[in-house]
């Protein structure tokens, strides 16, 4: 089969365009498709749409499964075609013509139905494309941008500099409270820690110039009194004043304080300190459950000459040894059988009856005899004499009031004791001569030596104290005097009667109690109330006031580790260590100085963050 | 191209954003700041630079895409590293603030920045499932020949419809009058119509009694039905040619409110050094 189709177009000024095509084939195609012999570039006609087939000299057309037809504007699926037929394929009309030779039929393929109305309102009442979303995506950006850059930048800036708090009202000082707030406050970088809250959204308050890191004159306003951490003239490489304040207290880091606590930063140091400086004591510490020294307490060395000793650790042998000046046995005291109180009988002591916590919890008050001995050891020296007790703690005075005591007596006459001369035995009242009287005040002088030098004077002190000898003083009361009774002395030189030197030969060993053997380090049983007293004192095997019943690093360690520790209370230097140490000179003296002076001349208000610091500080003893 | 732009030569971006991610993840790791880590330590400026310089070179690749032909790295290149860096930048910029946040500036960068990476992951993801899912859809045909065969089908409609009765007739007009593929964004991304004309048409059709026009009533409901397969296909289409879009109208917009709060950032944190 052989064909002749015609492509006409007819163009847009008139006039019409022909192209001849020949196809052979039993089978003539009409699609889309590229093989198709009769082409029909149109998306509405299908990739093969219509066969034209000739059966018996008759020219046929058929459409393809799911295609439409059209034969002369009926549609059919399929259909015989005359010369002068019309098949309608989507918007191509095919038209038959008068057959001319060679060719078995000629058909003329025209385009009549451009893509119509149908499409195009379609389209026009379809949106399928994303061209904008209420606005243009220029205009997303420029909206967004913009407000970010305004509101986050430009408005708090142009705010801060006209209706922000003028300088005179930024100025941080002690004592000041009220702030005024900056509107560039929504540029924190972090909220600031507790303790400066209240003025927090004072930028400038710190921030005194723009592009310039925070002063430590900032810090300084309030915080002149803050001390070195070593001395600067013995240690260079600690002296604080190489180094910014906001080196170390890091601000902008939440509502938390801002006072360092990491082992890391002490351990820097510490974990070898003896190779940056020859002149250090300490030894080495980088973490409370690794590597930290036993304890070295401060001492009595010697109580009466009042010094002190820092050069035994507890684990050392001899152990440190404390010579406070008193004897002090704390097994006799605390065994199980009890001990005999004149009133209640034999009680069972706890320590408690004699520690007990100070106001803070934090120490224990000082024993004194009056509260915690007097009730089983009363001082009566004479068992005539019952009534009488020495004055506890003023050993110049004892002495003067035994010999009052006896002169009086030999005086008044009726001293029981049968070893007393007849004259002080005598009838209580009977007038003696002048010679009597100097010979009862001679005994009085003598008994008042003998007392003061025996069991109930030097004996009775001895039990609980370190005796003195002073053989050869003559006593003297506290202004210097000769206390052995002078009247006594004149009466018995008056009456040709040979004087008794009254000899001092003992005193009192001064006692020194210490209130803190560890003044470098900070510890409190407030928080260890939970805790019995003996599991870190080991006070019912001492038999020794000289033993420092401190419990060994070792005790600590069993509850407390390192900064990281997993089994062990994590515990870092900070919780017994002061960075900043009170017993040194403030790190800015000349701020101290002037902070101080400032102080002196202004009533401070209540609310005065700066009376914590200025109240005043425990100075503890360097040894 | 899809996948090109994930293994491209051989996941070379991919070990360039590893690296540079691990390096940063080290570091922060072995370093122990003063207090909390922040963005105000050595890495902490560090790692801000970093992520700075990251967020002004992503936002080039907007500039570099609009020079197509121009320069020497080839525009896959750029959007394969866009990708991965961009994908490493939420990490590095994490470390750079010390996983804080708070109700400041600092913090609104970086949740502009992340929502700008977070679009740009959603873009990733369309951009490879989508394609794949917009072929199989069309089945070979393109969109505007899918519009081109809906408006003829439109026109056999309403010349079957012609002649039958009243109901039918308007029924069918509503169809190829009424019916509107895409519209409003929300429509365009919903991909269907539960208010179809077309549908309304078929179901008339399917429940109505042709009687002697019963050959009719069928050619008439299988072109409906052809035209529904159509308008199903092409709501489908443009749903994802849409999604594949949208994405950009978060990416961009936020991306630049990132860069300008970049700027804030920056020049307040040296302000109030």
């Amino acid at each position: 089969m052989r064909s002749l189709i015609r492509q006409v177009t007819r163009k847009s000024r008139g006039g019409v365009a022909v192209r001849d095509e020949i196809a052979e084939g039993d089978i003539i195609i009409a699609g889309r498709g590229n093989d198709c012999a009769i082409r029909l570039p149109d998306p509405r006609v299908m990739l093969h749409h219509a066969e034209f087939t000739m059966r018996s000299g008759e020219l046929y057309v058929s459409a393809a499964a799911g295609a439409d037809l059209r034969i002369n504007d009926n549609l059919a699926q399929i259909g015989k075609l005359e010369t002068g037929s019309k098949v309608r394929i989507g918007p191509y009309e095919i038209e038959v013509q008068p057959p001319e030779s060679d060719f078995d039929f000629v058909v003329a393929v025209e385009l009549v139905q451009a893509l119509g109305d149908d499409l195009e309102k379609l389209v026009a009442r379809s949106q399928i494309h994303i061209t904008r979303i209420g606005l243009t995506m220029r205009w997303w950006v420029w909206l967004l941008a913009g407000a970010i850059i305004t509101g986050t930048f430009l408005v708090p800036f142009v705010f801060n500099l006209l209706v922000g708090p003028p300088p005179d009202k930024m100025a941080l000082s002690a004592g000041k409270m009220n702030y005024t707030p900056s509107p560039t406050s929504i540029w924190t970088s972090g909220s600031i820690s507790s303790a400066h809250k209240f003025f927090a959204d004072s930028c400038e308050t710190c921030h005194a110039a723009p592009f310039v890191p925070v002063q430590d004159n900032a810090c300084l306003s309030c915080h002149s009194a803050v001390q070195n951490h070593a001395q600067p003239a013995l240690f260079p490489f600690a002296d604080l004043n190489k180094y910014a304040c906001q080196n170390c207290h890091k601000e902008h880091q939440g509502n938390v304080t801002i006072v360092r606590s990491d082992e890391a930063f002490c351990a820097d140091c510490h974990k070898d300190l003896g190779s940056m400086s020859t002149r250090t004591t300490l030894d080495r510490a980088s973490d409370f459950g690794k590597q930290h020294p036993e304890f070295r307490p401060t001492v009595v060395k010697d109580s009466a000459l009042h010094t002190m000793d820092r050069s035994r650790t507890l684990n050392e042998n001899p152990p440190p040894q404390e010579n406070s000046g008193l004897k002090f046995p704390h097994d006799k005291h605390l065994r199980r059988e009890g001990v005999k109180d004149p009133v209640r009988g034999v009680v069972n002591l706890d320590c408690a009856d004699c520690h007990t916590p100070n106001e803070t919890g934090e120490t224990m008050r000082a024993v004194s005899f009056e509260r915690n001995c007097h009730g089983c050891h009363a001082l009566k020296f004479d068992s005539f004499v019952p009534n009488r007790e020495l004055t506890h703690g003023k050993p110049e005075e004892v002495f003067k009031q035994v010999y009052d005591v006896y002169d009086a007596l030999a005086m008044r006459g009726g001293y029981d004791e049968p070893a007393a001369p007849a004259l002080v035995r005598r009838r209580p009242g009977t007038p003696l001569t002048p010679v009597e009287k100097a010979l009862v005040t001679n005994w009085a002088a003598a008994k008042a030596s003998d007392v003061l030098n025996g069991y109930f004077g030097r004996g009775l002190c001895a039990e609980c104290h370190n005796i003195l000898e002073t053989k050869g003083a003559t006593a003297t009361n506290e202004f210097g005097e000769p206390t052995a009774a002078p009247e006594a002395t004149s009466v018995a030189a008056k009456a040709g009667v040979p004087v008794l030197p009254a000899e001092k030969t003992w005193t009192v060993e001064p006692p020194t109690l210490t209130e803190l053997w560890m003044p470098k380090a900070y510890f409190t049983h407030a928080r260890h109330t939970d805790v019995k007293c003996t599991e870190c004192h080991a006070a019912k095997t001492s038999t020794s006031a000289s033993d420092v019943l401190l419990p060994s690093i070792a005790i600590c360690q069993s509850c407390h580790g390192g900064e990281k520790s997993a089994d062990r209370v994590p515990s870092t230097c900070v919780d017994c260590h002061r960075f900043h140490r009170r017993d040194l000179d403030p790190m800015h003296p000349e701020k101290a100085a002037a902070h101080k002076a400032a102080d002196a001349g202004v009533a401070l208000p209540q609310k005065h963050p700066h009376v914590a610091q200025s109240a005043p500080l425990p100075r503890w003893e360097t040894p | 191209m899809h996948e090109s732009i994930l293994v491209y030569r051989k996941h070379r971006y991919l070990k360039w954003a590893l690296a540079l991610a691990v390096v940063s993840a080290l570091f922060y790791m072995i370093d122990s700041p003063l207090g909390q880590p922040n963005g105000g330590t050595w890495l902490g400026y560090t790692l801000g630079t970093i992520s700075g310089g990251l967020m002004v070179w992503l936002a080039w690749f907007g500039v570099r895409k609009r020079r197509y032909g121009l320069g020497n790295v080839p525009l896959e290149d750029w959007l394969s590293a866009h990708v991965y860096l961009g994908i490493a930048l939420a990490l590095i910029a994490t470390l750079h603030a010390g996983f804080q946040l708070g109700f400041n500036i600092h913090s609104a960068l970086y949740i502009l920045m992340m929502i700008t990476i977070i679009s740009g992951l959603v873009g990733l993801y369309f951009y490879i499932s989508y394609p794949r899912l917009l072929t199989e859809n069309r089945r070979g045909l393109s969109t505007e020949v899918m519009l081109a065969q809906i408006a003829e089908l439109d026109r056999d409609l309403r010349q079957i419809a012609m002649t039958m009765d009243d109901a039918t007739n308007a029924a069918t007009l509503k169809a190829t009058q009424d019916t509107i593929i895409g519209g409003s964004l929300m429509q365009q991304l919903r991909g269907h119509d539960e208010h179809c004309p077309t549908t309304q048409a078929r179901l008339f059709v399917e429940g109505s009694d042709g009687g002697p026009q019963d050959a009719q009533r069928r050619q008439l409901l299988t072109r409906l039905i052809r035209k529904e397969d159509l308008l199903k296909r092409i709501r489908r289409d443009v749903q994802l040619r849409c999604l594949l879009k949208v994405w950009l109208y978060v990416h961009i917009p936020f991306s630049i409110a990132a860069l300008a709060a970049l700027v804030t950032h920056v020049v307040t944190v040296f302000y109030y050094w």
